[in-house]
Protein backbone atom coordinates (compact mmCIF):
# COMPACT_ATOMS: atom_id res chain seq x y z
CA UNK A 1 0.00 0.00 0.00
CA UNK A 2 1.51 3.41 -0.32
CA UNK A 3 3.05 4.74 2.54
CA UNK A 4 2.68 8.19 4.09
CA UNK A 5 5.29 9.67 6.37
CA UNK A 6 3.88 10.36 9.59
CA UNK A 7 5.54 11.79 12.80
CA UNK A 8 4.78 10.52 16.04
CA UNK A 9 2.72 13.46 17.23
CA UNK A 10 0.86 13.02 14.80
CA UNK A 11 -0.15 9.55 15.05
CA UNK A 12 -1.18 10.32 19.00
CA UNK A 13 -2.98 13.13 17.90
CA UNK A 14 -4.94 10.30 15.25
CA UNK A 15 -5.10 7.95 17.81
CA UNK A 16 -6.45 9.45 21.23
CA UNK A 17 -8.95 11.60 18.76
CA UNK A 18 -10.62 8.33 16.87
CA UNK A 19 -10.84 7.14 21.25
CA UNK A 20 -13.40 10.49 21.35
CA UNK A 21 -14.89 9.00 18.03
CA UNK A 22 -13.69 12.07 16.27
CA UNK A 23 -11.89 11.36 13.18
CA UNK A 24 -9.19 14.16 11.77
CA UNK A 25 -11.40 15.18 8.84
CA UNK A 26 -14.35 15.43 11.72
CA UNK A 27 -16.35 12.16 10.85
CA UNK A 28 -17.11 9.65 13.41
CA UNK A 29 -15.82 6.51 13.31
CA UNK A 30 -18.63 4.36 11.14
CA UNK A 31 -18.91 7.66 8.73
CA UNK A 32 -17.87 6.97 4.95
CA UNK A 33 -16.11 9.81 2.71
CA UNK A 34 -18.16 11.13 -0.45
CA UNK A 35 -18.38 8.05 -2.65
CA UNK A 36 -19.18 8.89 -5.79
CA UNK A 37 -20.10 6.23 -8.65
CA UNK A 38 -20.69 6.62 -11.96
CA UNK A 39 -21.50 3.62 -14.81
CA UNK A 40 -20.82 3.31 -18.23
CA UNK A 41 -17.50 5.23 -18.87
CA UNK A 42 -16.00 2.74 -20.75
CA UNK A 43 -17.68 2.05 -24.34
CA UNK A 44 -15.78 -1.36 -25.68
CA UNK A 45 -17.02 -2.85 -22.54
CA UNK A 46 -19.49 -5.09 -21.79
CA UNK A 47 -20.25 -2.79 -18.46
CA UNK A 48 -17.82 -0.14 -16.92
CA UNK A 49 -17.96 1.82 -13.27
CA UNK A 50 -15.69 4.46 -11.75
CA UNK A 51 -15.80 5.09 -8.16
CA UNK A 52 -14.37 7.52 -6.46
CA UNK A 53 -13.97 7.74 -2.72
CA UNK A 54 -12.01 10.57 -1.13
CA UNK A 55 -8.76 10.21 -2.94
CA UNK A 56 -8.87 6.70 -4.07
CA UNK A 57 -9.98 6.06 -7.87
CA UNK A 58 -10.77 2.94 -8.94
CA UNK A 59 -12.02 1.81 -12.77
CA UNK A 60 -13.56 -1.45 -13.59
CA UNK A 61 -14.40 -2.82 -16.73
CA UNK A 62 -15.73 -6.16 -17.41
CA UNK A 63 -15.77 -8.03 -20.70
CA UNK A 64 -17.63 -11.11 -21.25
CA UNK A 65 -16.18 -13.41 -23.70
CA UNK A 66 -17.46 -17.35 -24.50
CA UNK A 67 -15.11 -19.71 -23.63
CA UNK A 68 -15.76 -23.62 -22.18
CA UNK A 69 -17.02 -24.02 -19.07
CA UNK A 70 -14.48 -25.62 -16.20
CA UNK A 71 -14.40 -29.34 -16.09
CA UNK A 72 -15.43 -29.62 -12.66
CA UNK A 73 -18.79 -27.42 -12.86
CA UNK A 74 -20.66 -27.65 -16.41
CA UNK A 75 -23.33 -25.84 -16.02
CA UNK A 76 -21.85 -22.56 -15.03
CA UNK A 77 -20.24 -19.91 -16.09
CA UNK A 78 -17.69 -18.16 -14.38
CA UNK A 79 -15.66 -14.91 -13.44
CA UNK A 80 -11.93 -14.45 -13.60
CA UNK A 81 -10.61 -11.04 -11.55
CA UNK A 82 -7.45 -8.96 -12.75
CA UNK A 83 -6.22 -6.32 -10.48
CA UNK A 84 -3.80 -4.25 -12.02
CA UNK A 85 -2.05 -1.20 -9.71
CA UNK A 86 -0.51 1.24 -12.13
CA UNK A 87 2.20 3.69 -11.66
CA UNK A 88 0.04 6.57 -11.23
CA UNK A 89 -1.28 5.09 -8.45
CA UNK A 90 1.58 5.82 -6.12
CA UNK A 91 5.55 5.92 -6.98
CA UNK A 92 6.01 2.88 -5.27
CA UNK A 93 4.23 0.60 -7.84
CA UNK A 94 6.37 1.45 -10.71
CA UNK A 95 7.43 -1.89 -12.91
CA UNK A 96 6.57 -4.67 -10.39
CA UNK A 97 5.95 -3.41 -7.34
CA UNK A 98 2.27 -3.17 -7.47
CA UNK A 99 2.36 -6.76 -8.83
CA UNK A 100 1.77 -8.28 -5.02
CA UNK A 101 -0.86 -5.91 -4.11
CA UNK A 102 -2.20 -6.53 -7.43
CA UNK A 103 -2.50 -10.60 -6.58
CA UNK A 104 -3.77 -9.83 -2.77
CA UNK A 105 -6.12 -7.89 -4.25
CA UNK A 106 -7.67 -10.59 -6.67
CA UNK A 107 -7.48 -13.28 -4.52
CA UNK A 108 -9.82 -11.64 -2.06
CA UNK A 109 -12.10 -11.10 -4.83
CA UNK A 110 -11.77 -15.11 -5.85
CA UNK A 111 -12.26 -15.67 -1.92
CA UNK A 112 -15.22 -12.87 -1.89
CA UNK A 113 -17.14 -14.66 -4.86
CA UNK A 114 -16.62 -18.35 -3.98
CA UNK A 115 -20.08 -19.37 -3.01
CA UNK A 116 -22.97 -20.42 -5.05
CA UNK A 117 -25.49 -17.20 -4.10
CA UNK A 118 -23.16 -13.59 -4.41
CA UNK A 119 -23.85 -14.35 -8.59
CA UNK A 120 -26.14 -16.80 -10.27
CA UNK A 121 -23.43 -18.55 -12.42
CA UNK A 122 -26.41 -20.77 -14.17
CA UNK A 123 -27.10 -18.27 -16.18
CA UNK A 124 -23.86 -17.67 -17.58
CA UNK A 125 -24.34 -20.75 -19.18
CA UNK A 126 -25.23 -21.30 -23.20
CA UNK A 127 -25.00 -25.10 -23.51
CA UNK A 128 -23.65 -27.41 -21.03
CA UNK A 129 -20.45 -28.57 -21.41
CA UNK A 130 -19.55 -26.63 -24.39
CA UNK A 131 -20.29 -23.21 -24.30
CA UNK A 132 -20.72 -20.14 -21.28
CA UNK A 133 -20.24 -16.84 -20.55
CA UNK A 134 -16.63 -15.73 -19.14
CA UNK A 135 -17.08 -12.40 -17.22
CA UNK A 136 -13.26 -10.82 -16.74
CA UNK A 137 -13.64 -8.33 -14.92
CA UNK A 138 -10.98 -6.28 -14.65
CA UNK A 139 -9.46 -3.81 -12.10
CA UNK A 140 -7.84 -0.50 -12.53
CA UNK A 141 -6.08 1.42 -9.26
CA UNK A 142 -5.85 4.95 -10.75
CA UNK A 143 -5.21 6.85 -7.27
CA UNK A 144 -4.90 5.47 -3.97
CA UNK A 145 -6.15 7.74 -1.06
CA UNK A 146 -6.60 4.33 1.29
CA UNK A 147 -9.53 1.81 2.05
CA UNK A 148 -8.44 0.05 -1.62
CA UNK A 149 -11.11 -2.77 -0.67
CA UNK A 150 -14.00 -1.64 0.03
CA UNK A 151 -13.54 1.26 -2.89
CA UNK A 152 -12.55 -1.95 -5.37
CA UNK A 153 -15.33 -4.02 -3.97
CA UNK A 154 -18.25 -1.09 -4.73
CA UNK A 155 -17.07 -0.61 -8.10
CA UNK A 156 -16.92 -4.38 -9.15
CA UNK A 157 -20.73 -4.69 -8.13
CA UNK A 158 -21.42 -1.06 -9.44
CA UNK A 159 -19.70 -2.68 -13.06
CA UNK A 160 -21.64 -6.17 -12.70
CA UNK A 161 -24.63 -4.25 -12.39
CA UNK A 162 -23.90 -2.19 -15.16
CA UNK A 163 -23.07 -5.25 -17.57
CA UNK A 164 -24.79 -5.97 -20.57
CA UNK A 165 -24.41 -9.65 -22.48
CA UNK A 166 -25.51 -10.40 -25.31
CA UNK A 167 -28.40 -12.73 -25.79
CA UNK A 168 -27.34 -16.17 -28.15
CA UNK A 169 -28.91 -19.06 -29.26
CA UNK A 170 -27.61 -22.36 -29.96
CA UNK A 171 -28.82 -24.40 -33.32
CA UNK A 172 -28.21 -27.20 -34.37
CA UNK A 173 -28.33 -28.63 -38.26
CA UNK A 174 -29.35 -32.11 -39.33
CA UNK A 175 -25.56 -33.51 -39.25
CA UNK A 176 -25.60 -32.25 -34.90
CA UNK A 177 -23.26 -29.16 -35.62
CA UNK A 178 -23.51 -26.51 -33.37
CA UNK A 179 -23.56 -23.03 -34.44
CA UNK A 180 -23.89 -19.77 -32.38
CA UNK A 181 -25.83 -17.07 -33.75
CA UNK A 182 -26.01 -13.77 -31.82
CA UNK A 183 -29.19 -12.03 -31.53
CA UNK A 184 -29.43 -8.69 -34.19
CA UNK A 185 -30.86 -6.29 -32.02
CA UNK A 186 -27.60 -4.74 -30.01
CA UNK A 187 -29.67 -3.70 -26.80
CA UNK A 188 -31.38 -7.24 -26.93
CA UNK A 189 -28.88 -8.63 -23.36
CA UNK A 190 -29.49 -10.18 -20.59
CA UNK A 191 -28.40 -8.54 -17.13
CA UNK A 192 -26.82 -9.77 -14.22
CA UNK A 193 -29.00 -9.66 -11.02
CA UNK A 194 -26.41 -8.24 -8.37
CA UNK A 195 -28.50 -8.22 -5.09
CA UNK A 196 -26.27 -10.35 -3.34
CA UNK A 197 -22.90 -9.50 -4.84
CA UNK A 198 -21.19 -8.72 -1.54
CA UNK A 199 -19.02 -5.58 -0.26
CA UNK A 200 -15.94 -5.62 1.33
CA UNK A 201 -16.11 -3.24 4.92
CA UNK A 202 -12.38 -2.87 5.89
CA UNK A 203 -12.51 -2.24 10.14
CA UNK A 204 -9.10 -0.80 11.13
CA UNK A 205 -8.03 -1.59 14.65
CA UNK A 206 -6.85 1.83 16.16
CA UNK A 207 -6.34 1.80 19.84
CA UNK A 208 -9.51 0.75 21.60
CA UNK A 209 -11.95 1.52 18.62
CA UNK A 210 -11.86 0.36 15.04
CA UNK A 211 -12.92 2.99 12.32
CA UNK A 212 -14.73 2.25 9.40
CA UNK A 213 -12.91 3.47 5.70
CA UNK A 214 -9.79 4.72 6.86
CA UNK A 215 -7.36 6.99 4.63
CA UNK A 216 -3.76 6.91 4.84
CA UNK A 217 -2.88 8.49 7.75
CA UNK A 218 -5.17 6.37 9.59
CA UNK A 219 -3.86 2.86 8.14
CA UNK A 220 -0.54 3.94 8.99
CA UNK A 221 -1.79 4.07 12.74
CA UNK A 222 -3.63 0.55 12.62
CA UNK A 223 -1.69 -2.32 13.37
CA UNK A 224 -4.28 -5.06 11.85
CA UNK A 225 -7.51 -4.58 10.38
CA UNK A 226 -10.53 -6.86 9.70
CA UNK A 227 -11.97 -7.15 6.06
CA UNK A 228 -15.63 -8.51 6.46
CA UNK A 229 -17.58 -8.79 2.85
CA UNK A 230 -21.34 -7.99 3.53
CA UNK A 231 -24.23 -9.21 1.08
CA UNK A 232 -27.15 -6.94 1.41
CA UNK A 233 -28.98 -9.52 3.31
CA UNK A 234 -26.54 -9.01 6.07
CA UNK A 235 -24.75 -12.70 4.95
CA UNK A 236 -21.15 -12.40 5.52
CA UNK A 237 -19.44 -14.08 3.05
CA UNK A 238 -15.38 -13.79 3.47
CA UNK A 239 -14.03 -13.10 7.00
CA UNK A 240 -10.03 -12.31 6.92
CA UNK A 241 -7.69 -10.10 9.21
CA UNK A 242 -4.96 -8.21 7.71
CA UNK A 243 -1.71 -6.48 9.29
CA UNK A 244 1.09 -6.81 10.75
CA UNK A 245 -0.64 -6.45 14.63
CA UNK A 246 -3.31 -8.99 16.64
CA UNK A 247 -6.29 -8.49 17.64
CA UNK A 248 -8.43 -9.43 20.52
CA UNK A 249 -11.23 -11.98 20.56
CA UNK A 250 -13.76 -9.91 21.77
CA UNK A 251 -12.82 -7.11 19.26
CA UNK A 252 -13.55 -9.21 16.50
CA UNK A 253 -16.84 -9.80 17.28
CA UNK A 254 -17.56 -6.07 18.02
CA UNK A 255 -15.97 -5.54 14.39
CA UNK A 256 -18.42 -8.01 12.75
CA UNK A 257 -21.29 -6.67 14.28
CA UNK A 258 -20.28 -3.00 12.80
CA UNK A 259 -18.87 -4.45 9.53
CA UNK A 260 -22.46 -6.08 8.75
CA UNK A 261 -24.22 -2.73 9.96
CA UNK A 262 -22.24 -0.54 8.31
CA UNK A 263 -22.47 -2.78 5.29
CA UNK A 264 -26.63 -3.13 4.94
CA UNK A 265 -26.45 0.82 4.87
CA UNK A 266 -24.14 0.93 1.95
CA UNK A 267 -26.08 -1.74 0.28
CA UNK A 268 -28.74 0.54 0.30
CA UNK A 269 -27.79 3.42 -0.52
CA UNK A 270 -25.79 1.71 -3.28
CA UNK A 271 -28.36 0.28 -4.78
CA UNK A 272 -30.45 3.10 -4.65
CA UNK A 273 -27.68 5.24 -6.86
CA UNK A 274 -27.27 2.51 -9.25
CA UNK A 275 -31.02 2.31 -10.15
CA UNK A 276 -31.68 6.12 -10.15
CA UNK A 277 -29.08 6.21 -12.83
CA UNK A 278 -30.22 3.70 -15.01
CA UNK A 279 -33.87 5.38 -14.98
CA UNK A 280 -32.02 8.54 -16.15
CA UNK A 281 -31.42 6.51 -19.36
CA UNK A 282 -29.30 6.66 -22.00
CA UNK A 283 -29.63 10.45 -22.29
CA UNK A 284 -28.05 11.42 -19.28
CA UNK A 285 -25.41 13.82 -18.77
CA UNK A 286 -22.14 12.18 -18.31
CA UNK A 287 -19.51 13.22 -16.21
CA UNK A 288 -16.99 11.36 -17.34
CA UNK A 289 -12.86 11.48 -16.15
CA UNK A 290 -12.98 15.66 -16.06
CA UNK A 291 -16.17 16.36 -13.80
CA UNK B 1 15.97 -42.92 -28.58
CA UNK B 2 15.01 -43.65 -25.43
CA UNK B 3 12.30 -41.64 -24.03
CA UNK B 4 12.80 -38.05 -26.42
CA UNK B 5 10.75 -36.11 -24.84
CA UNK B 6 10.97 -33.56 -27.12
CA UNK B 7 9.71 -35.18 -30.06
CA UNK B 8 7.20 -36.93 -28.17
CA UNK B 9 4.86 -35.05 -26.06
CA UNK B 10 2.37 -35.81 -23.89
CA UNK B 11 -1.37 -34.62 -24.06
CA UNK B 12 -1.24 -31.40 -22.94
CA UNK B 13 -4.38 -31.67 -20.62
CA UNK B 14 -4.89 -34.66 -18.17
CA UNK B 15 -7.46 -35.26 -15.91
CA UNK B 16 -8.00 -37.75 -12.78
CA UNK B 17 -10.44 -40.79 -13.54
CA UNK B 18 -12.59 -39.94 -10.47
CA UNK B 19 -14.13 -36.98 -12.45
CA UNK B 20 -15.50 -39.37 -14.50
CA UNK B 21 -16.50 -41.66 -11.84
CA UNK B 22 -20.47 -42.35 -11.89
CA UNK B 23 -22.30 -41.79 -8.54
CA UNK B 24 -21.46 -39.86 -5.39
CA UNK B 25 -19.00 -41.10 -3.25
CA UNK B 26 -20.45 -42.00 0.73
CA UNK B 27 -21.00 -38.99 3.15
CA UNK B 28 -18.74 -38.51 5.76
CA UNK B 29 -19.38 -40.25 9.14
CA UNK B 30 -21.27 -37.83 11.52
CA UNK B 31 -18.99 -37.18 14.72
CA UNK B 32 -18.52 -34.52 17.61
CA UNK B 33 -18.21 -31.42 16.13
CA UNK B 34 -15.72 -30.17 18.62
CA UNK B 35 -13.33 -32.88 17.97
CA UNK B 36 -9.84 -32.68 17.32
CA UNK B 37 -7.75 -35.32 15.44
CA UNK B 38 -4.98 -36.66 17.27
CA UNK B 39 -1.88 -34.39 16.50
CA UNK B 40 2.06 -35.70 16.12
CA UNK B 41 4.24 -33.01 16.02
CA UNK B 42 8.22 -33.12 16.02
CA UNK B 43 10.87 -30.03 15.60
CA UNK B 44 14.34 -30.20 14.76
CA UNK B 45 14.43 -32.62 12.22
CA UNK B 46 16.14 -31.19 9.54
CA UNK B 47 19.67 -31.12 9.48
CA UNK B 48 19.80 -28.10 7.23
CA UNK B 49 17.78 -25.58 8.40
CA UNK B 50 18.26 -23.41 11.58
CA UNK B 51 14.79 -24.48 12.48
CA UNK B 52 11.77 -27.23 11.23
CA UNK B 53 8.93 -29.18 12.66
CA UNK B 54 7.14 -32.08 11.27
CA UNK B 55 3.31 -32.15 11.65
CA UNK B 56 0.86 -34.63 11.39
CA UNK B 57 -2.61 -33.86 12.00
CA UNK B 58 -4.98 -37.26 10.88
CA UNK B 59 -4.51 -37.13 6.90
CA UNK B 60 -2.47 -33.62 6.72
CA UNK B 61 1.02 -33.84 6.86
CA UNK B 62 2.92 -30.91 6.72
CA UNK B 63 6.94 -30.38 7.21
CA UNK B 64 8.12 -26.51 8.09
CA UNK B 65 12.08 -25.41 7.62
CA UNK B 66 13.34 -21.78 8.86
CA UNK B 67 16.68 -20.15 7.55
CA UNK B 68 18.00 -16.89 8.73
CA UNK B 69 18.56 -14.38 9.88
CA UNK B 70 20.29 -13.37 7.05
CA UNK B 71 20.96 -9.89 5.56
CA UNK B 72 18.01 -8.25 4.07
CA UNK B 73 17.20 -8.04 0.04
CA UNK B 74 15.96 -4.51 -1.19
CA UNK B 75 17.39 -1.18 -0.15
CA UNK B 76 17.42 0.09 3.74
CA UNK B 77 15.24 3.35 3.87
CA UNK B 78 15.70 5.61 6.26
CA UNK B 79 16.03 5.15 10.62
CA UNK B 80 12.99 7.20 12.83
CA UNK B 81 12.59 7.42 16.48
CA UNK B 82 13.47 4.02 18.14
CA UNK B 83 10.70 1.77 19.88
CA UNK B 84 10.27 0.42 23.28
CA UNK B 85 12.87 -1.90 24.55
CA UNK B 86 15.76 -1.44 22.43
CA UNK B 87 14.01 -2.20 19.26
CA UNK B 88 14.72 -1.12 15.69
CA UNK B 89 12.89 1.75 14.12
CA UNK B 90 10.04 0.76 12.49
CA UNK B 91 11.94 1.19 8.70
CA UNK B 92 14.64 -1.18 10.02
CA UNK B 93 12.73 -3.69 11.57
CA UNK B 94 13.92 -7.46 10.01
CA UNK B 95 11.43 -9.05 7.68
CA UNK B 96 9.58 -12.30 7.18
CA UNK B 97 9.27 -14.12 3.90
CA UNK B 98 6.69 -16.93 3.72
CA UNK B 99 6.61 -19.64 0.94
CA UNK B 100 4.16 -22.09 1.33
CA UNK B 101 3.78 -25.07 -1.27
CA UNK B 102 2.59 -27.89 -1.99
CA UNK B 103 3.75 -31.07 -2.98
CA UNK B 104 2.09 -32.37 -6.67
CA UNK B 105 0.78 -35.33 -5.46
CA UNK B 106 -0.32 -33.54 -2.30
CA UNK B 107 -4.39 -33.36 -3.60
CA UNK B 108 -6.96 -35.26 -5.19
CA UNK B 109 -5.66 -33.84 -8.73
CA UNK B 110 -1.89 -33.80 -9.84
CA UNK B 111 -0.81 -29.77 -9.43
CA UNK B 112 2.73 -28.51 -10.54
CA UNK B 113 4.64 -26.66 -8.16
CA UNK B 114 3.97 -23.15 -9.40
CA UNK B 115 1.04 -23.38 -7.81
CA UNK B 116 -0.30 -19.93 -9.04
CA UNK B 117 -2.98 -17.39 -7.24
CA UNK B 118 -3.67 -19.89 -4.26
CA UNK B 119 -0.22 -20.67 -2.84
CA UNK B 120 0.17 -16.67 -3.12
CA UNK B 121 -2.60 -16.16 -0.77
CA UNK B 122 -1.97 -19.11 1.69
CA UNK B 123 1.97 -17.55 1.92
CA UNK B 124 0.61 -14.34 2.46
CA UNK B 125 -2.02 -15.43 4.93
CA UNK B 126 0.45 -17.42 6.87
CA UNK B 127 3.09 -14.20 6.92
CA UNK B 128 0.11 -12.35 8.65
CA UNK B 129 -0.43 -14.27 10.86
CA UNK B 130 3.06 -15.10 12.52
CA UNK B 131 4.12 -11.56 12.24
CA UNK B 132 2.26 -10.83 15.42
CA UNK B 133 4.02 -13.27 17.45
CA UNK B 134 8.21 -12.20 16.30
CA UNK B 135 9.89 -9.77 17.35
CA UNK B 136 11.17 -8.26 14.34
CA UNK B 137 12.34 -5.32 16.23
CA UNK B 138 15.00 -7.54 17.29
CA UNK B 139 16.50 -8.45 14.25
CA UNK B 140 17.16 -5.28 12.31
CA UNK B 141 17.62 -5.49 8.58
CA UNK B 142 17.50 -8.97 8.85
CA UNK B 143 15.04 -11.51 6.55
CA UNK B 144 13.72 -14.44 8.20
CA UNK B 145 12.97 -17.51 5.78
CA UNK B 146 10.02 -19.46 6.45
CA UNK B 147 8.46 -22.25 4.19
CA UNK B 148 5.98 -24.47 4.19
CA UNK B 149 5.78 -27.39 2.33
CA UNK B 150 2.84 -30.02 2.20
CA UNK B 151 3.08 -33.11 1.71
CA UNK B 152 -0.79 -34.72 2.04
CA UNK B 153 -3.70 -32.80 1.94
CA UNK B 154 -5.89 -34.41 5.09
CA UNK B 155 -7.93 -31.05 5.90
CA UNK B 156 -7.02 -27.50 7.56
CA UNK B 157 -4.23 -27.52 5.64
CA UNK B 158 -3.45 -24.08 6.40
CA UNK B 159 -3.91 -24.54 10.26
CA UNK B 160 -1.37 -27.56 10.43
CA UNK B 161 0.60 -25.30 8.28
CA UNK B 162 0.68 -22.30 10.66
CA UNK B 163 0.93 -24.61 13.82
CA UNK B 164 4.34 -26.03 12.09
CA UNK B 165 5.71 -22.66 10.74
CA UNK B 166 5.34 -21.33 14.55
CA UNK B 167 7.09 -23.92 15.76
CA UNK B 168 9.97 -24.32 13.47
CA UNK B 169 10.52 -20.80 14.38
CA UNK B 170 10.97 -21.90 18.34
CA UNK B 171 13.17 -24.31 17.30
CA UNK B 172 15.32 -22.23 15.15
CA UNK B 173 15.43 -19.61 18.65
CA UNK B 174 13.68 -16.75 17.28
CA UNK B 175 12.69 -14.30 19.73
CA UNK B 176 8.83 -14.57 19.71
CA UNK B 177 6.06 -13.21 22.16
CA UNK B 178 3.99 -16.34 22.11
CA UNK B 179 3.56 -19.94 19.98
CA UNK B 180 0.87 -18.97 17.49
CA UNK B 181 -1.87 -22.16 17.20
CA UNK B 182 -4.00 -22.70 13.74
CA UNK B 183 -7.40 -24.64 13.49
CA UNK B 184 -9.48 -25.07 10.58
CA UNK B 185 -13.42 -25.43 10.42
CA UNK B 186 -15.62 -25.83 8.19
CA UNK B 187 -19.71 -25.67 8.45
CA UNK B 188 -21.48 -28.16 6.30
CA UNK B 189 -24.23 -27.63 3.85
CA UNK B 190 -27.54 -26.92 3.98
CA UNK B 191 -29.37 -29.83 5.89
CA UNK B 192 -27.37 -28.97 9.13
CA UNK B 193 -25.17 -26.32 8.83
CA UNK B 194 -23.54 -26.47 12.28
CA UNK B 195 -19.39 -25.45 12.05
CA UNK B 196 -16.95 -28.46 12.33
CA UNK B 197 -13.82 -28.49 13.97
CA UNK B 198 -10.59 -29.55 12.25
CA UNK B 199 -12.34 -30.93 9.30
CA UNK B 200 -11.21 -33.96 6.86
CA UNK B 201 -10.78 -33.26 3.72
CA UNK B 202 -14.15 -35.23 2.69
CA UNK B 203 -15.56 -32.15 4.61
CA UNK B 204 -14.00 -29.50 3.29
CA UNK B 205 -14.84 -30.34 -0.10
CA UNK B 206 -18.68 -30.71 0.96
CA UNK B 207 -18.81 -27.59 3.30
CA UNK B 208 -20.46 -24.50 2.46
CA UNK B 209 -17.85 -22.22 4.21
CA UNK B 210 -14.30 -22.78 5.42
CA UNK B 211 -12.50 -21.32 8.11
CA UNK B 212 -9.02 -20.79 9.35
CA UNK B 213 -8.16 -19.43 13.07
CA UNK B 214 -4.77 -18.48 14.47
CA UNK B 215 -4.04 -18.15 18.31
CA UNK B 216 -1.41 -16.79 20.56
CA UNK B 217 -2.69 -19.09 23.68
CA UNK B 218 -0.60 -17.53 26.75
CA UNK B 219 -1.24 -13.71 25.39
CA UNK B 220 -5.32 -14.96 24.16
CA UNK B 221 -4.97 -12.82 21.20
CA UNK B 222 -6.15 -13.44 17.75
CA UNK B 223 -2.88 -13.36 15.39
CA UNK B 224 -4.88 -14.31 12.28
CA UNK B 225 -7.96 -15.00 10.76
CA UNK B 226 -9.41 -16.38 7.30
CA UNK B 227 -12.64 -17.67 6.09
CA UNK B 228 -15.15 -17.81 3.23
CA UNK B 229 -17.65 -18.92 1.87
CA UNK B 230 -21.84 -19.18 2.11
CA UNK B 231 -21.16 -18.63 5.75
CA UNK B 232 -24.47 -16.84 6.48
CA UNK B 233 -25.51 -14.35 9.81
CA UNK B 234 -22.61 -12.57 11.59
CA UNK B 235 -23.56 -15.02 14.67
CA UNK B 236 -22.47 -18.12 12.90
CA UNK B 237 -19.13 -16.84 11.92
CA UNK B 238 -18.53 -15.43 15.56
CA UNK B 239 -19.56 -19.27 17.11
CA UNK B 240 -17.34 -20.30 14.63
CA UNK B 241 -14.52 -18.27 15.97
CA UNK B 242 -15.65 -18.81 19.42
CA UNK B 243 -15.05 -23.09 18.30
CA UNK B 244 -12.16 -22.22 17.10
CA UNK B 245 -10.44 -20.41 19.41
CA UNK B 246 -11.07 -23.06 22.28
CA UNK B 247 -9.35 -25.93 19.46
CA UNK B 248 -6.66 -23.97 19.44
CA UNK B 249 -5.93 -23.72 23.16
CA UNK B 250 -6.93 -27.61 23.60
CA UNK B 251 -3.89 -28.24 21.23
CA UNK B 252 -1.20 -25.89 22.79
CA UNK B 253 -0.01 -28.50 25.73
CA UNK B 254 1.13 -30.76 22.72
CA UNK B 255 3.32 -28.65 21.37
CA UNK B 256 4.76 -27.24 24.57
CA UNK B 257 5.47 -30.83 25.11
CA UNK B 258 6.58 -31.33 21.30
CA UNK B 259 9.23 -28.40 21.93
CA UNK B 260 10.44 -29.45 25.17
CA UNK B 261 10.99 -32.73 23.97
CA UNK B 262 13.39 -31.53 21.10
CA UNK B 263 15.34 -29.27 23.69
CA UNK B 264 16.25 -31.95 25.81
CA UNK B 265 17.56 -34.15 22.08
CA UNK B 266 19.61 -31.47 21.27
CA UNK B 267 20.99 -31.03 25.04
CA UNK B 268 21.66 -34.71 25.01
CA UNK B 269 23.50 -34.53 21.76
CA UNK B 270 25.73 -31.22 22.82
CA UNK B 271 28.28 -32.70 24.13
CA UNK B 272 29.56 -34.83 21.43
Amino acid sequence: MASVALSEAEKVYIVHGVQEDLRVDGRGCEDYRCVQVETDVVSNTSGSARVRLGHTDILVGVKAEMGTPKLEKPNEGYLEFFVDCSASATPEFEGRGGDDLGTEIANTLYRIFNNKSSIDLKSLCISPREHCWALYVDVLLLECGGNLFDAISIAVKAALFNTRIPRVRVLEDEEGLKDIELSDDPYDCIQLSVENVPCIVTLCKIGYRHVVDATLQEEACSLASLLVSVTSKGVVTCVRKVGKGSLDPESIFEMLETGKRVGKVLHTSLQSILHKEESLGPKRQKVGFLG
Amino acid sequence: MPGDHRRIRGPEESQPPQLYAAGESEAPAPRDPARLRPVYARAGLLSQAKGSAYLEAGGTKVLCAVSGPRPAEGGERGGGPAGAGGEAPAALRGRLLCDFRRAPFSGRRRRAPPGGGEERELALALQEALEPAVRLGRYPRAQLEVSALLLEDGGSALAAALTAAALALADAGVEMYDLVVGCGLSRAPEPAPAWLLDPTLLEEERAAAGLTVALMPVLNQVAGLLGSGEGGPTESWAEAVRLGLEGCQRLYPVLQQCLVRAARRRGAAEPL
